[in-house]
């Protein structure tokens, strides 16, 4: 019996380790400016905020991620995007999965609060993230989508809310 | 199992500091942790 408790506590110690180590990269990341891989980074400072009339976003279709922070809370995260019909999306899938659920903050935060700043390229955009869910323009963005990354994003997984999908608009 | 303990504490530290400090080490173990968060949201 007392090898049985020793081998679960070795095991948990040793477990222990992996555990730290995530962990402190996970403060650490959050004390910078951005994100890196899978952390939320810090505020995203760094950079030109940019004036003007309205970007031509189609530019975002050869960019693989960009960095988006909430103004509220004011941490920051990589994700991918799209531009369809001119107009810039964000989405986050795994929203009907447990882990999803658990890992994925960010919707339910940007849907009670849509300011947001993306830095692309160096450069800071002030949006505001708008959610949709049904229209008929779902199926252009869901194409777009599975166009540029290796997704089964579809207009059903939208409507089903297994996908979060924002449009981010102009703030003013 | 006094000196296990003492052990894995050294090695607990040891982490701490090597993800803090040393360059490289926070990459590792997020892409590696990207890879396991990956395969259960799947």
């Amino acid at each position: 019996m007392k090898i049985f408790k020793n081998t679960v506590i070795v095991i948990l110690c040793l477990l222990l380790i992996p555990v730290t180590a995530i962990s402190t990269a996970a403060v650490k990341q959050r004390f910078a400016d951005g994100p890196n891989f899978v952390f939320s980074g810090g505020p995203l400072e760094a950079g030109e905020l940019y004036a003007g009339s309205e970007p031509d976003w189609s530019f975002v279709n050869d960019i693989p991620t960009i960095e988006m922070q909430l103004l509220e809370p004011p941490t920051s995260r990589i994700i991918w995007t799209v531009e369809h019909n001119s107009k810039l999306y964000v989405w986050s899938g795994y929203m009907g999965t447990t882990v999803g659920q658990i890992w994925k903050q960010w919707p339910l935060q940007a849907e009670e609060d849509g300011r947001a700043l993306i830095r692309i390229n160096g450069i800071r955009y002030e949006r505001q993230l708008n959610r949709i869910q049904s229209g008929p323009e779902l199926d252009g963005i869901t194409q777009a989508i599975t166009a540029k990354y290796p997704s089964r994003t579809t207009s059903e997984a939208v409507e089903s809310g297994d996908v979060w999908l924002f449009e981010a608009t102009s703030r003013d | 199992m006094k000196k296990f303990y003492v052990g894995v504490a050294i090695a607990l530290l040891l982490t701490i500091l090597a993800v803090l400090f040393v360059p490289g080490v926070d990459d590792f173990v997020e892409q590696t942790f990207q890879r396991y968060l990956g395969r259960a949201a799947r």
